[in-house]
């Protein structure tokens, strides 16, 4: 049987259909013909999808960062029990995989009858993670609050409590708020191992379509392009929260 | 009765004696200008007096509340401190409150004073240091005589009985000395307790009612200035204002 190679010639090929190997070669070759035709179909879906993993990220966002004060804020001053407690949270969730901790929420819990739908699991999981690393970013800016400014406020005569919520919150929040913002867009990136449990974010819908239209590359570099929009808007809008949260200045 | 009073001070920084048995008694309206070498214990001593460092042996008075030995109980010690206001050498202004706010802070927070008349007393303190106009000013807008100008109109705002002042003008550049001086020389004159350490051996002459030179831990000598500075009674006091020169 002669080899496809030998046969093959570019000029015949203009003439008449080479064999079914040279024709994958010649899609190689040539410029892929991207095909955009299903995105129409699929626009409703898709932008629920971006939604969805919008969503996880707000609330994770939030919570997580809360979380991040308390937790900073128990790890500051060794606050028993809570201290001890976050610190070992912190240490569980920093050193085990995202996806891990997801399936441990959603497969896990059920043993012990807390049994969640696939977004409660997700946005969870979202939670906890967020709020073990933000956690150990506040407490960094917590620590950088220069002694001297802790002695003011306690020749003052403020209590621990009014030092830290006056004192000490806002500078360091302001301080770590880029690392803070870097590490809500990781996790948002993160949140795309939701689909392995059926949380419809983007990733889920992505697989979905391109499960029914076999186009995965079109499917997954639209997706891409999505996660992409997605980071930019949520650094935007971090920026724009600790612009008015953190910053704030009263007008002179 | 004395306003500030302690008796039989002790401090150690692990096995670092630096309190050696500190007796001191400060009357109402009475300027103490503590002078000594680096590392004699001034700062701690001052340090002491509003708890900021703990005793480890002796009491501390002022005012009535009497603060003991491993102080625990919070309560006294913030009771303490809202009689005891202190001015620190790097200012220590809170960085992202405006002026006013760093003044109107501890008024409200602790004091639970309402805003507005919080708002009037900032505003005195800022007028009584010569800073009325910097109200809505932040501390990085303003130059380090201004900014431990507002230090002190911070604490003043608080009514304390008594004012705290270690080395306030050292970290200032020399052109910017005399304007803090002559705020502190001015609370003097208002008849304000005023406990400083100072390097400044003029202003210290000329503003305290009494000298209190520090050596080694101890109070080693210490009275009037003038008859200090004309007639040291110990070698220690006679060589420290011997190397000034
Ligand atoms: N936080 C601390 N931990 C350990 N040792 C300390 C501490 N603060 C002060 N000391 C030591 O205590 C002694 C007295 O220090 P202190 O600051 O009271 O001196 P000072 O008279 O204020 O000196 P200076 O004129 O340099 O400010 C010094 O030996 C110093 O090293
Ligand atoms: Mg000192």
């Amino acid at each position: 049987m002669p080899s496809c190679r030998q046969t093959f010639d570019p000029r015949a090929a203009l003439v008449r259909p080479a064999c079914a190997a040279g024709r994958r070669a010649r899609f190689v070759v040539m410029a892929y013909q991207f095909d955009f035709t299903f995105v129409p179909d699929y626009a409703g879906m898709l932008a629920q999808g971006v939604v969805y993993t919008l969503g996880l990220t707000v609330v994770g966002g939030t919570l997580g960062i809360l979380i991040g004060i308390g937790g900073a804020l128990s790890r500051t001053w060794d606050t028993r029990p809570f201290g001890e407690l976050f610190r070992y949270y912190v240490e569980l969730f920093r050193n085990t995989p995202f996806l891990v901790q997801l399936f441990l929420i959603f497969f896990g819990l059920p043993s012990l009858g807390i049994k969640l739908a696939g977004w409660q699991a997700a946005i969870l999981a979202m939670v906890l993670n967020l709020g073990a690393y933000s956690t150990e970013i506040i407490r960094a800016g917590l620590q950088a609050t220069p002694r001297g400014q802790i002695e003011a406020a306690d020749s003052l005569a403020l209590t621990r409590w009014q030092i830290f919520l006056h004192v000490m919150l806002r500078p360091a929040l302001r301080k770590v708020w880029p690392a803070l913002s870097s590490q809500v867009v990781i996790t948002m990136l993160g949140s795309s191992v939701c689909s392995q449990i059926a949380a419809e974010e983007l990733t889920f819908v992505a697989n979905f379509i391109q499960s029914r239209n076999f186009r995965a590359f079109e499917t997954y570099f639209l997706t891409t392009a999505l996660y992409f929009a997605l980071a930019l808007l949520v650094r935007q809008a971090m920026h724009l929260v600790g612009r008015y949260l953190i910053v704030r200045r009263p007008s002179p | 009765m004395p306003l500030v009073s302690t008796r039989r001070l002790h401090k150690f920084f692990g096995r670092n004696h630096v309190l050696r048995g500190i007796k001191l008694d400060v009357e109402e309206s009475e300027v103490i200008a503590i002078v000594g070498r680096s590392g004699s214990g001034k700062s701690t001593l001052l340090r002491t007096l509003n708890g900021l460092e703990n005793i480890d042996d002796g009491t501390i008075e002022v005012d009535g509340t009497v603060l003991q030995v491993d102080h625990d109980d919070p309560g006294a010690l913030r009771a303490l401190r809202q009689k005891v206001g202190m001015v620190f050498q790097q200012f220590n202004l809170f960085p992202h409150l405006s002026t006013g706010q760093n003044v109107t802070l501890a008024p409200r927070v602790v004091k639970r004073t309402p805003r507005e008349e919080a708002e009037d007393i900032a505003r005195r303190m800022l007028e009584r240091v010569g800073l009325g106009e910097k109200f809505d000013a932040f501390p990085d807008q303003l130059s380090g005589g201004q900014q431990q100008r507002v230090a002190i109109a911070r604490a003043l705002a608080m009514s304390p009985k008594v004012l705290l002042c270690d080395e306030i003008t050292s970290a200032l550049d020399p052109e910017l000395v005399n304007e803090v001086l002559s705020v502190v020389r001015q609370l003097a004159d208002e008849g304000m307790t005023l406990i400083m350490v100072t390097h400044e051996m003029r202003f210290a002459r000329e503003v305290s009612d009494r000298l209190v030179f520090m050596h080694e831990g101890r109070i080693h000598e210490s009275g009037s200035p003038q008859e200090m500075f004309s007639n040291p009674t110990t070698p220690e006091f006679a060589s420290f204002i011997g190397s000034l020169n």
